[in-house]
């Protein structure tokens, strides 16, 4: 109720400002007919653009730097199969899967309408048709690979060739067509990140400034800067979510280790910090550089909600990480700290469910 | 992502109040172009309104505006529903294995959401492209038995669609090469729009294909609002029916009726772009069967069952009741998006040329669910989904020439119009129609045949003005 009145004080403000509006167009025609801005409107231009090239993009742009040197390093482990050059591949893999689950708070556009969060992250590894295509006599070409399903390339595959049980992989046992294979799919992985890049780049299709320019004249995309806000929004409530919901519950409530993400690698806590790593920073508008995030126009509206948001994401990226590695045995012999984490990062998904997504939509902005 | 609806009248009422006020500042002050076009008009202004999908709508114009749960759930349909939106995400693979067994071994994808990514629309492949949210079904001629009504003849060898995948070392069924050609169209105003007219040839069949075989393209339809469209009673929609056009109005609208696997018996189909699903428990059974090969018990036999690539048909269904009776309740209770600048002049021009056009007469603006058992969220609902559910002929040059039950090659089931202002912004396209070949929305219009020629000619009488005001109604939905 007390919801309903502060939004019928500004009913008052909104006629009033309709009312100064109305005059001004009676009293002004043929002048310059910009609007004047009211006190409620808020100009989300900063922060969307913010949004767009500081965290969008930059973690992007991270993601193809790293699946760079992921590319690398296998190339290396292919010409020298030593212990140290797997090692170094499972680092540079680990390297790559951080800014890659810290863009999953923002999963959209380009990454999901040109295919290429399947390609990248598809779960699980067809192992049949993998061993399939090892056994076979085919030449495993990147276009060879390019040609095969979501679910035998990308991430998981990689990690399966890359790791058994943590870091018990041997080097010793990894096959001539095993190596092949790695390269050819690092090399389509690498080929996907720059593609995403570029999407959002402007040099290259400049996503960037479709999100940017939200609410701009000839935006077919976001037609206000509130369609925008509320992308940033829900692609937070969405991988809060999958967190909570999916990738901690799913296995811990079916006690089925089967369930569990990034498995053979044992990066699944690090995976899911990472997740709300990257709502920190869509929220904080923070990667490389701070600029204007949804800290600020929160805190406008309501402080004390910007710092005890702050506060809960914090919280969830602290409880995660004190679940005890692996996270697949966490899943039956640490209960109560796995059930500590499902319920931190819920509390995250309902305070922007309940209270940042509501007070974006009751908003106006330029 | 529940919104209380309180917010949801009161931002109604701001878009009122700013509007009249709006109205009567340029009423006494200014002339310009928009008002003058209220003010030709002689009859009320009676918008559709905001709320299409009534209380399952959701106030969202992001990516996320058809992946939204309904917000009118209860807390157990709510957890229900995200169940149901887990499923539809999962990736099946090659069996053995311990996650997901039983893809194929012949399919057209390997998991929902890759076709109706974001459970929007699909789109042909560009160039280059590989397959991914369109397919092709086939069948044979109905030579035997000239009685319509009968499902469509399996082609031998294939069944009664194309699976253009595999798994390792099992042969797809073959591909699809697209050609598009160009043709000019001018409206009365001298613009000039191209239409594409695309041609569809099948490469690297596995298998000699019959010379009369029927091919009908399809992409993947937009997967919110459903229940609604479920809910729907069957006597309202057959009120809109008129087979044989007694009303004399060049419009029919005539109900498919086809086989519920359920029930065992035929019924009104109300799902597809041919009508040819009963239920959205048979639509979704359908699609794990026909374009992934999953196996429910509905359908417990492979797809290639009776073709040189089955293994094995399993005595256990490779997806439980239970999953299925999850992704069903998804895809019921999945928010219908709000329309947008509802109150804008250029809209509610947009919408009185539409119902001139006679576009309302099928696509009929609202309409009122019945009860659903088991969904209370889309019962008793006034809805405004721009269907009447029934089937219409659309003219030779959309015709697929392949008659689905009582469907036949020229007709069509009018597509629900909600949401699709916002498929740029959710898929990042503007491909229409049943196999995507319109690029925009009045390329859509303009492709509309049969009994809807009637409404082309109007359109292409338009001005420019009034053609704009058209595309920004369709674009507020």
């Amino acid at each position: 109720m007390k919801f309903h009145k502060e939004v019928t004080t500004k009913n008052i403000w909104v006629l009033f400002c309709c009312l100064l509006l109305a005059f001004t167009f009676i009293i002004g025609c043929g002048d310059d007919d910009d609007p004047e801005p009211t006190d409620e409107a808020y100009d989300a231009a900063s922060m969307l653009s913010n949004f767009a090239n500081n965290v969008v993009l930059a973690t992007y742009s991270e993601l193809d730097s790293k699946a760079g040197d992921l590319l690398t390093a296998v190339k290396a482990l292919e010409a020298d199969t030593t212990q140290a050059n797997l090692e170094k591949a499972q680092q540079a893999w680990v390297a790559t899967r951080t800014p890659w689950e810290q863009s999953e708070a923002f999963l959209f556009g380009p990454v999901d309408t040109q295919g290429l969060d399947p390609a990248l992250d598809s779960w699980p590894v067809d192992h049949v048709n993998l061993q399939s295509v090892l056994d076979s006599g085919d030449d495993l070409t990147v276009d060879y690979v390019v040609g095969l399903e979501d679910t035998q390339k990308g991430f998981h595959t990689i990690e399966f060739l890359l790791f058994r049980e943590g870091d018990q992989r041997q080097a010793d046992d990894i096959t001539e067509r095993e190596l092949q294979y790695l390269v050819s799919s690092t090399m389509n992985l690498k080929d996907s990140t720059s593609q995403l890049r570029l999407a959002w780049a402007p040099e290259g299709e400049n996503y960037s400034n479709t999100v940017a320019s939200a609410g701009e004249e000839g935006n077919a995309h976001y037609r206000s800067q509130s369609a925008g806000v509320q992308e940033m929004v829900n692609g937070m409530i969405v991988i809060a979510d999958e967190v909570a919901n999916g990738k901690i519950a799913d296995p811990y409530n079916e006690e089925d280790t089967t369930l569990v993400e990034s498995q053979f690698s044992f990066n699944s806590i690090s995976d899911f910090q990472d997740n709300i790593r990257g709502i920190q920073n869509v929220y904080m508008g923070k990667y490389k550089t701070d600029g204007q995030g949804l800290d600020e126009f929160v805190n406008g509206k309501n402080a004390d909600l910007d710092s005890r948001f702050q506060s809960e994401v914090q919280t969830a990226i602290d409880t995660i990480g004190a679940i005890p590695d692996p996270f697949r045995d966490s899943i039956t012999e640490n209960r109560p700290a796995v059930q500590a984490a499902i319920d931190a990062v819920s509390k995250v998904q309902l305070t922007l469910e309940e209270d940042i997504l509501p007070l974006v939509q009751a908003s106006e902005f330029n | 992502m529940t919104v209380p609806t309180k917010i949801t009248i009161n931002m109604k009422f701001f878009h009122t109040v700013l509007f009249l006020t709006l109205l009567v500042s340029i009423l006494i002050g200014c002339n310009s172009e928009q008002p003058t076009d209220i003010l030709k008009s002689d009859s009320p202004i009676d918008s559709t309104g905001a709320l299409s999908g009534g209380d399952t709508t959701v106030f969202d114009a992001s990516s996320h505006a058809f992946s939204t749960p309904a917000p009118n759930l209860s807390p157990t349909a709510f957890e229900k529903h995200l169940a149901g939106d887990r499923e539809f995400e999962q990736a099946f693979v090659t069996a053995p294995a311990v996650v997901n067994p039983g893809l194929g071994p012949i399919y057209n994808n390997v998991t929902c959401i890759n076709c109706h990514a974001r459970d929007g629309r699909g789109r042909p492949p560009g160039v280059d492209e590989k397959f991914v949210s369109m397919l092709f079904r086939l069948s044979l001629p109905n030579t035997e038995n000239e009685e319509a009504g009968k499902s469509p003849i399996p082609v031998p060898g294939y069944g009664t669609q194309l699976n253009n995948r595999a798994i390792y070392g099992t042969p797809a069924e073959g591909t699809v090469k697209i050609e598009y050609s160009e043709q000019p169209l001018t409206t009365a105003d001298g613009t000039r729009v191209h239409l594409r007219y695309p041609n569809y040839t099948i490469i690297d069949a596995y298998h000699p294909l019959p010379q009369d075989v029927e091919v009908s393209p399809r992409v993947a339809p937009v997967v919110f609002g459903l229940g609604l469209l479920e809910a729907i009673p069957e006597k309202i929609i057959l009120t809109y029916a008129d087979e044989n056009d007694v009303n004399g109005d060049g419009i029919s609208g005539k109900p498919n009726y086809v086989w519920d696997v359920v029930q065992k018996r035929y019924a009104l189909g109300r799902f597809g772009w041919k009508a040819n699903q009963p239920t959205l428990l048979q639509q979704v059974a359908s699609a794990y069967h026909d374009d992934m090969g999953v196996t429910t018990s509905l359908f417990p036999f492979e797809n290639s069952t009776g073709q040189s690539q089955l293994k094995e048909n399993s005595p256990i269904p490779e997806v439980s009741d239970e999953i299925l009776d999850v992704v069903t309740f998804y895809v019921q209770t999945l928010a219908v998006p709000a329309r947008r600048n509802v109150d804008d002049p250029q809209v509610m021009h947009g919408e009185q040329l539409f119902a001139q056009a006679q576009c309302a007469s099928c696509h009929i603006p609202t309409l009122r669910t019945g009860i659903l058992d088991g969904v209370p969220s889309v019962s008793n609902q006034t809805i405004h989904p721009f269907t009447d559910m029934l089937l219409h002929d659309m003219g030779p040059d959309l015709a697929d020439n392949r008659p689905d039950f009582q469907a036949n090659g020229s007709e069509w089931r009018t597509p629900p119009l909600w949401g699709i202002g916002l498929v740029r912004t959710v898929n990042g396209h503007t491909n229409f129609l049943h196999d995507g070949r319109a690029r925009d929305l009045m390329e859509a219009i303009l492709w509309h045949g049969g009994e809807a020629e009637k409404s082309r000619e109007i359109t292409l009488q338009m001005s420019e003005t009034e053609r704009d005001a058209l595309i920004a109604f369709l674009e507020s939905l």
